[in-house]
């Protein structure tokens, strides 16, 4: 199929109906300018720091004297200033980009109290700063996720505040009778996020629980915060972008009903599959596993929902920039969950626990997953903020590539080097020692795995910059990947 | 016609908020329009992108709206078969799983093969011992001894003078089973005297209905061997024979009928201490 065989929309609205609906989503869109690019910006921002960090961060593994004397850079506040950054700086910040632009398309309504967001946003940034800026200079609470000092986790809150009552009251102010699946993620997730983060802070700094139950509660909020606020941004961005750019309707509403229902109710449940084997009753652990065993269920609905939608039209990712990211992060969707339930059997995780593969699956969550989707419906959406097309295809082409091969290398360097530790670790033969250096040329591997990613986010922010500065074309066709008229004198 | 009221509104609207870029190239485009459009050409098209229904000056609004399919809508294909098989593997395996390594839902349970946590005979008693299940008799003896004799005979063993006899250095706490687990099992009334000092003002009570055989010998192995006290240790199966024994004996002993029991042990008991292997019915008198 080519180009082509993009389907069309048929005549069903008269001519002065269609319009106004144009209108009215072109109006809409205007209206979502600031906030939105606003949050896109800062979160290409934060990327590149953190892109710069994470790529400091791997080398000092394989060349620890790196700087080794400069505190703030040793490698116990550079990695947490990393994960922290990509996690509240880059996913959180883009993920509320997309999903206030989706939120507002989707309720049918011009963006209200744009203030709420251009505030929160400032806050946000202002916190996500001074916290990095805190783990450097070695104030950090030490969990995973959570380094962030208090007063800090305070700043966010309020941030996040002013985002959350935006989100419900466009909820509130919808229009239409129907709420479209994308809806109900992002209505989840904007409401699964200030319960995780103040659950996570409660228990943990505010009145502590005991021992070592901290680290379940560390273990909960992490991955709750992977599926609960960034798989449900994503999965609702798949939701929207994949019908929308091939002209189709979703497959089925009941698959994405219970799709979505049991994604809410097992994804919650399966944090404590970190803790396999550490001092913790049997039964929470093995609880947690049956419900990552469960958790194929909303992966094999959503799966099959998004495969049964694309069947036929998948020749058209060569074209689309914005399908091609998406698709690649809902295929990753599928992988994630499935590793994610390999290495939490027992017997596979009392192999891997504690070595490089469950940096594996956060990789596969945060970046093959969510940010590849999201990196795809910025395609889509900035171009509508800016009244430009993306001005080169082949910067796209060479981001789409490089962060698919880099996070693909990077991954399969991960679990290979943390299955060969793992077993290592097992042999009393061998001195923990000897098991790092099994890992040595692995890590290196995703070294180069970071360069090939680095290249790729550069590469975007660029581009990203050129369309902020109004440098993009003006055209009314879309950037396509490929060129399509090769295509039609090629077919026909 | 409210429709197109609200159509103008909004153009006039948009306007103000989103000016309208003239495309530099347009010429160049319409040149090739024909060959970069990403829809099919029908002789319906006069412009970019266009759709069924679109007019040419609503084009000029912003393009990418323009081009955009309809908003996605959801299907209502059923629910396949094999899908629902998967649930139900999926929650097969889910609960088989759960079931198998639920270490049996206990709270402490660490081993997820549900095996209670392995007795340490090793350090029997020593200080590693967390499970009531792992206690030595010495240690469940002072919990029995905690709950029911120290309102009496004092946590130091001591007694109370005049009142309580004294357990430790007893003669019949240090000498001979047989002895004390009379006394326990039925009781003991009347003016006796331990260690020098009369006693007899108090009664004891029997134990026989109220602890079990276990519980008993637990108790007496922790009294002959608590405060100094260094005597053999007392089985469930003593005591168990001595019940028997005394079956028929109504009501409590007196100190005549003690001391006519000969100063022994209850016979079939665990082998002594070393210690005290030489001197078993040896009474500790001072």
């Amino acid at each position: 199929m080519n180009a082509t065989g993009i389907p069309l929309k048929e005549p069903e609205v008269s001519a002065a109906a269609g319009d106004t609906e144009q209108l009215e989503r072109a109006y809409i869109d205007a209206s979502t300018r600031v906030p939105v690019l606003m949050f896109y910006t800062s979160a290409i921002a934060w990327l590149i720091l953190g892109t710069l960090l994470a790529g400091f961060v791997s080398w000092k593994l394989h060349s620890p004297d790196l700087l080794g004397d400069v505190s703030f850079l040793t490698w116990g506040r550079v990695r947490p200033a990393h994960m922290n950054i990509m996690v509240y700086g880059w996913a959180s910040m883009a993920g509320m980009g997309t999903a206030i632009w989706l939120m507002a398309r989707l309720c049918r309504t011009v963006l209200r109290f744009p203030l709420l967001l251009v505030a929160g946003a400032a806050f946000w940034n202002i916190g996500v700063l001074i916290g990095v800026g805190a783990i450097l200079l070695g104030d950090s609470t030490g969990f995973e996720w959570l380094e962030f000092p208090r007063y800090v986790a305070v700043i966010l809150f309020v941030a996040y505040t002013l985002m959350g009552s935006w989100a419900v009251v466009m909820f509130r102010h919808r229009r239409g009778d129907q709420i479209y699946i994308t809806q109900w993620y992002l209505l989840g997730a904007f409401l699964w996020f200030p319960w995780l983060y103040a659950a996570g802070q409660l228990m943990l700094f505010v009145v502590p629980v005991q021992g070592v139950l901290q680290s379940a509660i560390g273990w909960w909020y992490s991955n709750n915060l992977l599926f609960l606020w960034f798989g449900a941004i994503a999965l609702g961005s798949a939701y929207y972008m994949i019908p929308k750019v091939i002209g189709r309707p979703v497959y089925s509403y009941h698959l994405a009903t219970i799709g979505f229902w049991t994604y809410a109710l097992f994804s919650s449940w399966t944090g404590m599959t970190r803790l396999v084997d550490g001092p913790f009753p049997a039964w929470m652990i093995t609880a947690s596993i049956a419900a990552t065993i469960l958790a194929m269920i909303p992966v094999a609905t959503v799966g099959l929902n998004h495969h049964m939608t694309m069947q036929g039209y998948f020749p058209l990712m060569r074209y689309s920039p914005t399908l091609r990211f998406t698709v690649f992060g809902a295929m990753s969707y599928t992988v994630f969950s499935v590793v994610g339930l390999l290495i939490s059997l027992r017997s596979v995780a009392s192999y891997v626990q504690f070595t490089d593969a469950s940096i594996a699956y956060s990789h596969l969550g945060l970046y093959a997953f969510f940010t590849m989707v999201i990196f795809g419906s910025m395609y889509y959406i900035v171009p509508r903020l800016v009244g430009r097309e993306w001005r080169y295809a082949s910067l796209i082409k060479l981001h789409f590539w490089a962060s698919a091969y880099g996070i693909g290398l990077m991954i399969l360097m991960l679990l290979a080097g943390g299955f060969l530790q793992g077993a290592d670790m097992q042999n009393p033969a061998l001195s923990f020692s000897e098991s790092i250096e099994t890992v040595l040329p692995y890590l290196r591997g995703r070294s180069l795995a970071g360069i090939l990613l680095t290249v790729a986010h550069f590469i975007f922010a660029y581009h990203f910059g050129l369309m902020l500065l109004g440098l993009g074309r003006t055209s009314t066709v879309p950037t396509f990947l490929n060129p399509v008229e090769a295509e039609i004198s090629g077919g026909h | 016609m409210a429709r197109r009221r609200l159509a103008h509104h909004l153009r006039q609207r948009l306007k103000a908020l989103h000016p309208v870029r003239q495309p530099r190239d347009r010429l160049l485009l319409q040149k090739n329009e024909n060959s970069m459009n990403d829809e099919p050409k029908t002789p319906l098209r006069t412009g970019q992108g266009m759709d069924y229904g679109e007019q040419a000056d609503v084009q000029q609004v912003h393009a990418a709206v323009q081009r955009e399919k309809r908003e996605p809508r959801v299907g209502a294909e059923p629910l396949s078969i094999w899908l629902i098989a998967i649930y139900g593997l999926a929650i097969f395996f889910g609960g088989a799983y759960l079931g198998r390594y639920s270490g049996n839902f206990i709270d402490g349970g660490l081993d997820p093969m549900g095996a209670p946590p392995a007795p340490k005979k090793a350090v029997a008693g020593g200080p590693g011992g967390g499970e009531q299940v792992e206690l030595s008799p010495h240690d469940r003896g002072k919990k029995v001894f905690t709950a029911n004799c120290q309102t009496c005979h004092q946590a130091n063993g001591l007694g109370v003078p005049g009142q309580y006899p004294p357990l430790a250095g007893s003669e019949f706490t240090t000498g001979g089973s047989r002895r004390m687990a009379m006394i326990v099992l039925k009781g003991l009334q009347g003016p006796v005297e331990v260690k020098g000092q009369q006693y007899g003002t108090a009664v004891m009570q029997p134990w026989d209905k109220t602890l079990t055989d276990k519980q008993i010998g637990d108790v007496m192995t922790y009294e002959r061997s608590e405060w100094g006290n260094n005597a053999s240790a007392v089985t469930p199966e003593q005591i168990a024979a001595m019940r028997k024994e005394l079956a028929n004996h109504p009501e409590s002993f007196n100190a005549p009928e003690i001391l006519g029991a000969p100063d022994q042990d209850i016979p079939g008991g665990a082998p002594p201490k070393p210690g005290e292997a030489t001197k078993p019915s040896a009474p500790a008198k001072p």
